[in-house]
């Protein structure tokens, strides 16, 4: 029945395809796509083996090559991840992670709204430092302490700190994959600086506002939460024991990280090198050194921290989202997106965050955003960047598969208390935030937009940088284009 | 194996040719030695030493006295293709060793094959009944022939039920904590009764949860402490001292898990291991309603099915 679906929407797609007088290699990468979706929605398990299949049938068809493949694969990407996940693991283990929690299940005087609210900040803060999955892994780990020592459930707490950790993936660039895979994508590329100047700030006041939300959403479970707190503490018993954790070598690490990320920008024009290369190699540099500083340990790190069904997955998932901008499909979309809302950033700006939004919400966000970037290039229109980021990240909430965390956090969820939550108990309260978050998004956007630069003016800047350098010859795809300034709407 | 014994009648196990009536000998080893040779004699059970062997070892591990006054000494033998039993009765009463305050006055021997386990769970549980009445040992003893015994059992309509039950096979619960216990008692039981996991009842002696060591292993090193790679800041046993400091003020139900192995006493035996796999548990819970009535530990599960 799943696979007649699957099979069935792939035939759809390419009959709708060649009604639209696609080419044949078109119609087939567009086939192939909607195929691949359609199997991570039915066979969520067999997502990685459907995606090889899928790679196979494109090189099969001559519709995709190796050197394409393996351009589009986007290993910058993955090697940024891959570098994350050893410097997480190494963090884990220095104790970094015991410290914040600590903290939290020994501030004085808790109630249930300051959990939450320090659930909520502390899923985005750490997501904007070491990306949503690893938060989320950690937040957890501290609910389901407090909930276990208090008797309530824990299901409103992992929701609540899911939305929140989601909302605050949207913060950095490394908040979330999206986010690398936007600013390494976009032309020209986005940096560290770029995020934290244009998205943080939206990302401060959503995260807010979902707060609300969801404080009074939950209120009777939060209710509960405070009365078992106040009983406890009249007891004077703690939430969890506490031990000395000599967790600075792990701030100083994690500090460092974010500071050398963060001068990226300024590094690479002091080397002269092509934009975010430092981006993309401080992570590895980093995880490079502590593993000969941890030279034991190391293996460990790469065999069992690094998620290599994940980071597989996605380098599929891009490659078969770089087939459809390969075979110009992206561009009639462009092209047909143009046609259909024009080219006025205020009515394109909503547009792609409830359609990211939308589509994130039933399809991993970042295939959508694989797919979907080449078109916002097109477009041309820098907030179009920040509505995609904001779509993608905040549309995670709506469904329970929404997000990579969304399913993390189920998974502990469902191993340790062997409960699962309802597609709709979700998307009760994932509607509300997902359409109040994504209205705030929008509204933070439009505030910002006069003041973004415009594609123009980031090509300017990036010019200038190399125009000053000995690299220049080197660097001359990032030197803009005549025909790049006239279709900037924003000029 | 087992299903062409399903609903027959005890009485059609033996006849009264395989029954020692009021015999003098009060050794246990030596009656039971003695009625092999007659089982021997009368059904064939292959080499009478090493049944014998068999039995003892099987009896000096755990002694099969079931009632008051009644023992069911049994072995699984490679020689035999049926299940052979033989009955003996004492009035004076038959010593086992360890045990000399509960003389035993009627024995039922049972061999079975050594590829059918549980048959000898059956054969049990189709003397529950009688089993249960402190009478029935006095009663069989003072009976004169194996004719009169053979008959006892005949009349009392014992039939091997189809499939072994829970409670057939269940313990009783000795060791229990009750739901307004601290941990400090918790702490105690295990210690002293050497226990993996203890049973919480509330006053109407329903289980309403079960504490585990690993659970309070758990309470004093909680995830977020496990994480670390480097156990320094807990040489000492620093969590510990927190739990100790507390446990008297730490109620059971903070660290009670409420998902655990159970089944009713009326279900088929099967089911716990089911439930024991199922919850990786080490002790399934027998319940009547929801009252606790016995225990069947993994340990206890397959020594039963598997060896005896």
């Amino acid at each position: 029945m799943r696979m007649g679906v699957m099979f069935g929407v792939g035939v759809l797609v390419a009959l709708l395809a060649n009604a639209v007088n696609l080419e044949r290699s078109q119609i087939i990468s567009c086939s192939i796509f909607i195929m691949i979706i359609m199997a991570t929605l039915l066979f969520w398990t067999f997502r990685l083996a459907i995606a090889f299949v899928g790679i196979g049938v494109l090189m099969g068809s001559n519709v995709l090559d190796l050197p394409t493949f393996i351009k589009e694969c986007k290993i910058d990407v993955i090697l940024f991840l891959i570098g994350m996940m050893v410097t997480v693991g190494v963090l884990k283990e220095l104790g970094l992670f015991t410290w914040i929690i600590q903290m939290v299940i020994s501030t004085p005087r808790m109630t249930g709204l300051k959990f939450v609210t320090i659930i909520v900040f502390l899923g985005a803060f750490m997501a904007c430092a070491v990306d949503e999955v690893t938060s989320i892994v950690f937040v957890a780990t501290l609910i389901f302490q407090v909930c276990d020592t208090l008797k309530v459930k824990p299901i409103p707490f992992i929701i609540i700190a899911v939305m929140g950790t989601n909302v605050g993936s949207s913060g950095t660039m490394l908040g979330n994959p999206v986010g690398i895979l936007i600013g390494q994508n976009a032309d020209p590329p986005l940096g560290f600086m770029d995020f934290l100047t244009w998205s943080f700030p939206i990302m401060l006041l959503t995260l807010t506002c979902t707060l609300g939300v969801l404080v009074y959403w939950f209120r009777k479970d939060i209710r509960l939460l405070s009365e078992r707190l106040e009983s406890r503490r009249e007891m004077r018993l703690g939430l969890g024991p506490l031990v000395k954790v000599p967790y600075a070598r792990g701030l100083v690490i994690l500090v460092g990280m974010i500071c050398f990320i963060a001068l990226h920008h300024q590094l690479e024009h002091l080397l002269n090198l092509e934009p975010n290369t430092i981006l993309i190699v401080a992570p590895l540099i980093i995880a490079g050194i502590l593993m000969i500083w941890r030279n034991k340990r190391a293996r460990h790190y790469i065999e069992d921290d690094v998620e290599w069904w994940t980071l597989l997955f996605f380098m599929m998932l891009f490659a078969v989202a770089g087939t459809l901008e390969h075979t110009q499909v992206t561009r009639e979309i462009a092209d047909s997106f143009q046609s259909v809302f024009g080219d006025k950033p205020a009515l394109l700006t909503p547009i792609i965050i409830f359609i990211s939004a939308l589509g994130s919400a039933f399809v991993d966000n970042i295939v959508f955003v694989a797919a979907f970037i080449p078109v916002v290039n097109k477009l041309e229109q820098t907030p179009l960047y920040w509505a995609l980021l904001q779509g993608a990240c905040l549309g995670g909430n709506i469904t329970m598969i929404g997000s990579t965390a969304n399913i993390v956090a189920l998974g502990m969820l469902e191993k340790r208390y062997r409960v699962h939550i309802n597609f709709f108990q979700w998307f009760k309260v994932g509607a509300v935030v997902g359409l109040i978050s994504c209205l705030i998004a929008w509204g933070g956007i439009a505030l910002l937009s006069p003041y973004m630069p415009t594609k123009a003016q980031r090509e300017e800047a990036v010019s200038a940088r190399y125009e000053s350098g000995p690299g220049v010859e080197a660097n001359e795809s990032h030197v803009p284009k005549n025909d790049d300034y006239q279709n900037d709407s924003l000029k | 194996m087992n299903d062409h014994y399903n609903g027959i009648e005890f009485s059609h196990l033996f006849t009264a040719a395989q029954v020692i009536c009021q015999i003098e000998q009060t050794d246990r080893d030596g009656v039971i030695l003695e009625l092999l040779r007659l089982l021997a004699l009368e059904r064939g059970i292959g080499n009478v030493n090493d049944a014998y062997e068999a039995v003892l070892e099987r009896e000096n591990s755990f002694p099969t006295i079931v009632g008051s006054g009644i023992a069911m000494p049994h072995a699984r033998l490679e020689a035999i293709n049926d299940l052979v039993v033989g009955v003996i009765t004492s009035q004076k009463g038959i010593i086992y060793p360890n045990k000399p305050d509960n003389p035993i006055k009627l024995m039922i021997l049972t061999l079975a094959p050594k590829t059918a386990p549980g048959l000898y769970l059956q054969a049990m549980s189709s003397l529950a009944k009688i089993c249960q009445d402190p009478e029935t040992a006095n009663a069989v003893s003072n009976l004169g022939s194996g004719e009169e015994i053979w008959k006892f059992f005949d009349r009392n309509g014992l039939v091997l039920p189809n499939y072994v039950l829970a409670c057939d096979i269940m313990d009783p619960v000795q060791v229990k904590l009750h739901e307004d216990d601290t941990l400090e008692q918790a702490i105690d039981l295990f210690v002293r009764y050497g226990r993996i996991d203890l049973p919480v009842v509330d006053k109407e002696e329903e289980l309403i949860g079960v504490v585990s060591t690993y659970e309070l292993l758990r309470v004093c090193l909680p995830d977020y402490i496990l994480w670390m790679d480097d156990l320094t800041p807990i040489l000492n046993f620093e969590p510990f001292l927190e739990v100790l400091r507390n446990e008297s003020k730490t109620w059971l139900t903070e660290i009670m898990a409420s998902e655990f192995a159970t089944v009713a006493e009326d279900a088929p035996a099967i089911q716990i291991a089911k439930e024991l796999t199922r919850h990786n548990a080490d002790n399934a819970y027998v319940l009547r309603g929801k009252q606790l009535v016995g225990v069947v530990s993994l340990e206890g599960f397959l020594r039963k099915v598997l060896r005896d």
